[in-house]
């Protein structure tokens, strides 16, 4: 278990991570979500106690990291894909590591097999395509066994075999009662592998739930609606909390009804409506919805077109 | 690719053992043996100190030779006795010392520049552990290095000095303590090699502050006039180990005991630093 109680990092001027607070459980996947620059990778090092928090604190089964009398067998963690030195080969790499905690070479092989590095394991790092380079890391990551397993974008540059094999992994871990934290920016992911979601966007949590319920609470009904009297439908529909969007000449997307509500209007005043479709909220689209004023760095087309929501209605 | 190996988690507490001093001992020898740089800055270390020994005493061996039609050179000759080829295996120290100096800032900056510093302390979070057992495999390699390759310098130089009927005496006094107290001196540059590594996480940057306090401050100093930069030379590490090794001292030099010391605190004062530094600083 990790619980992290308003955990603070600040750099210069720039507020990285915000008095975050929240709790990640044993025996389930908890995916940690946010754009680019939300403050993900900056809290795990905190956990990992590689990075000091300017206030706050973390712990991982009620202990500081950094006072586990065996940390490499207590927590597992991919920081970066980057943390190896390129000189050294994969097996002499994770050798090193395991000889601080006198982890057995039988347990070093077990790894590389484990990871499909197999065939690599004696070649420079420096050669290694980035799904390689991460697929090192897993394996440094499971090498002490650990309770609990720390993983900063894990699938990234994995090929797609790679994808669905780091996805089986995370479940299998937690279904052993191990606790796995995992984070990542792409909302697909995590709606395939994750039981349990903390959104962060600019530094601070936004939602802390199990993912289904970030799907069906957060995303707003919508509804897809086709009618030849799209103009005086809409004003009908107008209320406070209501949306409604033009996409087509005849076709409406609203948001903040239900589509009885709106079948009910367009009964009362007599216009013929020849497709009501409800909407569910995908994932990426409760996401989107969730991280619209937190977005870090807006790529230069979603600011310039002035578009009424984030997610551009497609 | 397959997830069997796993074993079921452990339900009782023993987790099983930690990164205990030896341990950590035992990961850095790891990490210093498996990266190729080492094996070539070693190598190179060794060539350098037996090519300069062979060249010095091939120029020895020359010098003498012209100065037998020369008497007053050849006076001078004799007036230096044995002391005359105590030098020549550790001939190559001053170039020795940048390599290894060298080396040992890599060690420690190329954690920061590769990343492996996280996997580092992810193992050992105290992190102070992992810096003094990689201290400690730096200096002892420095100091095994540089009194082996001595010795290599003293086997290939004596056939050389045998042509002109001079010898080495291994065994002297004064031959003895200049192994002992190079063999320490290279320790002591890679100390403060790993120290200015650990300080700056930059090869390049710790590189370059190693060759300019061993080699151009000391020139600088020298070519600046006045008192002071006289009287500053003489605590440059340099200079203090020149101190310890010679035989016949200036007459305002320091004492044995002092210059021992100096280089002590030269030692102390960045090692102290790094730690303090390396301890507190994100990594």
């Amino acid at each position: 278990m990790i619980e992290a109680t308003g955990l603070t990092k600040v750099y210069g001027d720039k507020t990285a991570v915000d008095g975050v607070s929240f709790t990640v459980q044993a025996g389930r996947v908890t995916g940690f979500l946010g754009p680019n620059g939300a403050g993900k990778s900056t809290t795990m090092r905190m956990i990992m106690g590689l990075d000091r928090p300017t206030s706050g604190s973390v712990t991982v089964n009620g202990v500081p990291f950094a006072q586990h009398a065996a940390p490499l067998r207590e927590v597992g963690s991919l920081l970066d894909a980057k943390a190896v030195h390129t000189g050294r080969t994969a097996y002499n790499h994770l050798l090193a590591m395991a000889a601080t905690h006198s982890i057995p070479r039988k347990r070093v092989q077990e790894v590389i097999e484990m990871t499909g590095l197999g065939e690599v394991a004696k070649k420079k790092v420096k050669g290694f395509s980035l799904g390689m380079g991460q697929r090192l890391g897993i394996a440094a990551a499971l090498l002490g066994d650990p309770q609990t397993i720390i993983l900063d974008e894990p699938v990234n540059g994995l090929d797609p075999e790679g994808v669905v094999w780091v996805r089986n992994l995370v479940k299998y871990l937690a279904s052993e009662g191990r606790t796995v934290f995992l984070s990542s920016h792409l909302m697909s992911e995590m709606a395939m592998t994750a039981d349990h979601l903390i959104v962060i966007g600019r530094g601070r949590i936004i939602a802390d739930a199990p993912i289904s319920e970030i799907i069906s609470g957060k995303g707003q009904s919508r509804a897809r609606v086709r009618t030849d009297q799209p103009q005086q439908l809409m004003r009908l529909l107008a209320a406070d909390g209501v949306s409604v969007e033009v996409q087509d000449h005849e076709l409406l997307e609203v948001t903040g009804l239900p589509a009885r509500e709106i079948a009910r209007t367009a009964l009362d005043h007599q216009i013929m409506v020849y497709e009501l479709t409800p909407l569910q909220a995908s994932l990426e689209e409760a996401y989107m919805e969730l991280t619209k004023d937190e977005v870090e760095y807006h790529s230069l087309i979603t600011t310039g077109a002035a578009a009424p929501t984030q997610t551009g209605g497609q | 690719m397959s997830t069997a190996a796993l074993q079921p988690r452990r339900q009782d507490s023993k987790v099983g053992p930690g990164p205990s001093f030896l341990r950590i001992l035992n990961s850095e020898f790891i990490k210093f043996r498996t990266l190729l740089s080492t094996l070539i800055l070693v190598g190179s270390t060794v060539l350098v100190m037996v090519g300069f020994a062979a060249l010095n005493a091939w120029g020895i061996g020359q010098f003498s030779e012209a100065s037998n039609n020369d008497p007053e050179a050849a006076a001078a000759f004799a007036a230096q006795g044995a002391d005359l080829t105590v030098g020549i295996p550790t001939s190559g120290i001053a170039f020795a010392q940048l390599i290894i100096g060298s080396l040992a800032v890599l060690l420690m900056s190329s954690e920061f520049t590769t990343g492996m510093a996280r996997s580092t302390f992810a193992a050992v979070p105290k992190r102070t552990p992992a810096f003094i057992a990689k201290l400690l495999v730096v200096t002892v390699c420095a100091f095994v290095v540089t009194v082996v390759s001595s010795f290599l310098a003293y086997i290939v130089a004596t056939p050389i000095l045998d042509n002109y009927g001079f010898d080495i005496d291994l065994g002297s006094d004064h031959s003895r303590r200049l192994l002992l107290v190079s063999g320490l001196y290279v320790a002591a540059v890679a100390a403060i090699g790993m120290s200015l590594g650990t300080l700056l996480r930059n090869s390049a940057g710790g590189i370059m502050s190693l060759v300019g306090l061993f080699f151009v401050v000391p020139i600088a100093f020298q070519l600046i006039p006045g008192e002071f930069f006289e009287e500053a030379r003489k605590y440059l590490p340099d200079n203090l180990f020149n101190r310890i090794v010679t035989a016949a001292p200036a007459e305002d030099a320091l004492e044995v005991w002092q210059a021992s010391m100096w280089l002590g605190v030269w030692v102390v004062v960045p090692v102290a630093a790094a730690m303090i530094v390396l301890k507190k600083r994100d990594v």
